[in-house]
Formats: structure tokens, C-alpha cells, sequence
């Protein structure tokens, strides 16, 4: 056996892994809005007066963080059919991920929401600010610079929890660096190149972070 | 038509009754001063004005108008966002901590809310807002964050922004207690201005000369009831009430 890299090979799957990246990014992307999304409605529903309200926030979230992301998308996979809902892998793989996700960025904004503090709400209500404006005007702003380092530190666990959608047999990076080693018996080049796409779209999420970050600590 | 009147409220805070059936009216441009020990309710009788705290019994009625609540088919139910802010709305409210929003310059915390919820066009917002810092002497500092103001300029910016929506009552929460005692003169001459110049205040204070020498009326709290109330002359030179004299006799023991 040669020691180094089979380069050939790696040219010949390099189109089979980029595809895979690909369908990562897409999928990451997705399920990031999703996470986001629902992640900012649960910790406002969070701040409810209504007990009930809060109860099922909390319940939600609760119990999504101690399930693996696995577990999730396996329920949701294999179990979904017996709730008629037959999803294909993909979408499955979205929402797996953009739900589970949501739990985390729900604590995340609402940790942001308790660094506001109190008096500051109590006074926009008594000039007769409504809730809305209130988010909008005196909460957000303040808590940009307090939740962009953990939300994009929760963006990067997504895209390497993702690698778990290759059990669900979604063609992304790692299931498709998984066919390489299968077909090839090869296990160095699948997983190193594979290793150096992840670090790759890392970094860059990570550049964009700090970029967000400088630009929204204007204050 | 009475700014202010309250009924027989009552507060609890879990199994503590923190107000005890207060009842008290605040007449047209009256100046009324509370006083009172820490834990005596009279922070939580001013937020229960405000509705920043739901009363639990009573009723608060705000030039006329029952503020939190809404009769339905004769029960009392929890009023919306919207009603509670249209009766609140002839309330400003200046707090102990200033709350300023530290993300906006004076001006910007000043007009807040003339642009945002009475819609009230930029330039039209800022001639107010300067205006209204002009009145409190800070018309060159509106472009300056709070973090670079001191501890009385914040609290007349607080001022400001709260004139800003035109009230018709001025609540203050202890306004100069966070204050070094250089500072509060000056928060003291504006809101003595605001007096003369016909305002309705209530005042939390511990500020006895305010008080003596502002107010047309002093009440004095102690454990939820208002224990003795009158012209501030009659009670801190004639005290009725033994509370009242223990009360007044720590501060004069301070401020020799």
C-alpha cells in the first residue's frame, strides 16, 4: 500500500461530496430559519401572563432537550406514517433539525430577554408603548449584541448535528462520504475530505458571526 | 371630576396583603406627598395607580375611568393591553432607577413615544422632544447617550420623556432616592416648577423639604393603611400618631 492520498479517487467523488455539501447547506440553512423562527415565538410566548402559556413553552422545550436529535428524526421518519404523516427524508431532516433547534435558541432569547432590565419595559408601557413596539423598539436592539455569539455558536452544533440526517438516509455530506467508503472501501479520503468540507463551511459560518457581531455592537 | 381616585384597594403579594383598603382622592393641580417607612406599601400604592401592579381588590379610576379592569355582566374581568394604555394614558411616570433606554440618545428616549405610537411625524417629534428638554435645562445634551450623563441629568431626561405625552398626573417612585445628594437639587427645582405650574403629582419621597415645602397634602403609610394625612405644616410640626412621630423623629436624628 502506498502511503498518501488517492487523488484520483478523490477527483472522481469530488462531484458526489460537493453534491453532499450542498444538500447540507440547504438543509442547515432551512432548519436554521425554522430553529430561529420558532426558537424567538417560543421565549416571547415565554414571557406570557398566562400560566398555561408559559407552561407549554417550557414543556416543549423540556422535553426536546432531552431527546438525541436521532431519536427526533427517527420518530419522525419511521414513526411519522403512523400519525399519517409520510414525509420524505429531506423535509424530514429540515424539520428535525429546525424543531430541535428551536428549544435551543428558545433559551438563548429568552436569557437575552431577562438582561433587559424590567424598569426599562415598565416605562415604555407607561408612555404608552404596546407590547409590539416594545419588542420591536427596546428589547431586540438591546439584545442583538447578547444573543449573536450563542446563536451562532447553536448554527455551527446544527450543521454538525446534521451529519446525523445520513442515518435517515438523506443525501448529504456525510451519507454521501459514507457511499464513497462504501463503494471504494476506502476510509481515509472519504472522511478527511469530508472533514475539511465541515471545517470549511465552519469557518465561514464563524466569519459571519464575528461580522454580525462587530455590526450589531454599535452601541 | 377628581385626576386620581382610589377605593378601597387592596394588594396582596402571595399570602401578604401589602395595601390594606386604601382609599384617598388627588384633587385638580394638588401636589400629595407619601411617606412612609421601607415595606409600608406606598411604592406598591403608586405602581397600583399605574396598573404596573394588578390591584386585587378596589378600584383605581383614572379621571373617572376604572383603570385594569372591565365590568362584564356585572364581574370585574382583566382589561387588554389597549384599554389599560387608553386609561393610562393621562399618567406619566418617573421611577427611582430612571430607566432610561441606554440604546437611544435623550432626544431619541424622549420622542419614543410621540413617533412610534402617536405617530407623530420626526421633525414634529423632535421640536417637542427639545422642548421638553429645553424645560428641564438639558436642550445641549440631546444628542448624548444616558451612559454619559449623570445621575440627576438622567433623571430629568426621565422627566422629559414622561412630559413628552402630555399627562395630566405625574407619578414619581421616590425620584432622587438613587441620587448623590449634589444631584438631587436639581431634579427637586424641576419638579417644583412642574408644581407651579399646575401639574397633578403624587410623590414617593424622603424628601421632607419637598414635601414641606411643595406639597399641598402629606400622607403617611405604615404597614398597607394610611395612618395619618393633612397639610404637611399640621403633620410634621403636630404629629397625631405615634408611628408618625417614631417616623419623623429617625429623620431628624439624621439630619442633624
Amino acid at each position: 500500500m502506498t502511503a498518501g492520498l488517492d487523488m484520483d479517487m478523490l477527483a472522481h467523488y469530488g462531484p458526489l461530496l460537493l453534491s453532499g455539501l450542498w444538500v447540507t447547506i440547504r438543509v442547515c440553512v432551512l432548519a436554521s430559519c425554522i430553529a430561529v423562527t420558532v426558537g424567538l415565538v417560543l421565549a416571547v410566548l415565554f414571557l406570557s401572563r398566562y400560566g398555561l402559556v408559559r407552561w407549554l413553552v417550557t414543556s416543549y422545550v423540556e422535553i426536546i432537550r432531552s431527546l438525541p436529535i436521532l431519536v427526533i428524526l427517527f420518530l419522525l421518519y419511521y414513526g411519522g406514517p403512523s400519525f399519517s404523516l409520510t414525509l420524505e427524508a429531506e423535509p424530514v431532516g429540515v424539520l428535525g433539525l429546525g424543531f430541535y433547534g428551536a428549544a435551543y435558541f428558545a433559551e438563548i432569547f429568552r436569557a437575552g430577554f431577562l438582561a433587559i432590565p424590567p424598569g426599562q419595559i415598565e416605562a415604555a408601557q407607561m408612555v404608552g408603548l404596546s407590547r409590539a413596539h416594545i419588542l420591536r423598539r427596546i428589547q431586540l436592539p438591546q439584545m442583538m449584541g447578547l444573543i449573536v455569539p450563542p446563536s451562532v455558536n447553536q448554527v455551527i452544533v446544527l450543521v454538525k448535528e446534521s451529519a446525523v440526517l445520513s442515518i435517515i438516509t438523506v443525501p448529504e455530506l456525510t451519507k454521501n462520504a459514507t457511499q464513497m467508503a462504501n463503494e471504494t472501501f476506502a476510509v481515509v479520503e472519504p472522511y478527511l475530505a469530508i472533514a475539511i468540507l465541515y471545517w470549511l463551511l465552519i469557518e465561514a459560518i464563524s466569519r459571519l458571526g464575528i461580522f454580525i457581531e462587530r455590526r450589531v455592537r454599535h452601541v | 371630576m377628581h385626576p386620581i381616585v382610589v377605593r378601597d384597594l387592596v394588594k396582596r403579594f402571595g399570602g401578604v396583603e401589602v395595601l390594606r383598603g386604601i382609599s384617598l382622592d388627588v384633587g385638580q393641580s394638588e401636589v400629595l406627598c407619601v411617606i412612609g417607612p421601607s415595606g409600608s406599601g406606598k411604592s406598591t400604592l403608586l405602581r397600583s395607580i399605574a396598573f404596573l401592579e394588578v390591584y386585587d381588590e378596589g378600584d383605581v379610576l383614572i379621571e373617572g375611568r376604572l383603570l385594569g379592569y372591565r365590568e362584564k355582566g356585572g364581574k370585574r374581568i382583566l382589561a387588554n393591553e389597549r384599554e389599560i394604555n387608553d386609561v393610562r394614558s393621562s399618567l406619566g411616570m418617573v421611577f427611582q432607577h430612571f430607566n432610561l433606554w441606554p440604546h437611544m440618545t435623550a432626544l431619541g428616549n424622549v420622542t419614543e413615544a410621540l413617533r412610534v405610537s402617536r405617530n407623530v411625524k420626526r421633525d414634529e417629534a423632535e421640536e417637542i422632544g427639545t422642548a421638553m428638554l429645553r424645560k428641564v435645562g438639558l436642550e445641549s445634551f440631546a444628542g448624548q447617550y444616558p451612559a454619559r450623563l449623570s445621575g440627576g441629568q438622567k433623571q430629568r431626561v426621565a422627566i422629559a420623556r414622561a412630559l413628552a405625552i402630555k399627562p395630566r398626573v405625574m407619578l414619581f417612585d421616590e425620584p432622587t432616592s438613587a441620587l448623590d445628594p449634589e444631584l438631587v437639587g436639581e431634579v427637586l427645582a424641576v419638579m417644583r416648577d412642574l408644581a407651579a405650574e399646575g401639574m397633578t403629582m403624587v410623590v414617593v419621597t424622603h424628601e421632607m423639604g419637598f414635601a414641606a415645602h411643595v406639597a399641598q397634602r402629606v400622607i403617611f403609610m405604615d404597614k398597607g393603611r394610611i395612618v395619618e394625612e393633612g397639610a404637611p405644616r399640621e403633620l410634621f410640626s403636630s404629629p397625631r400618631s405615634e408611628r408618625l412621630q417614631q417616623f419623623l423623629n429617625t429623620w431628624r436624628e439624621r439630619s442633624i
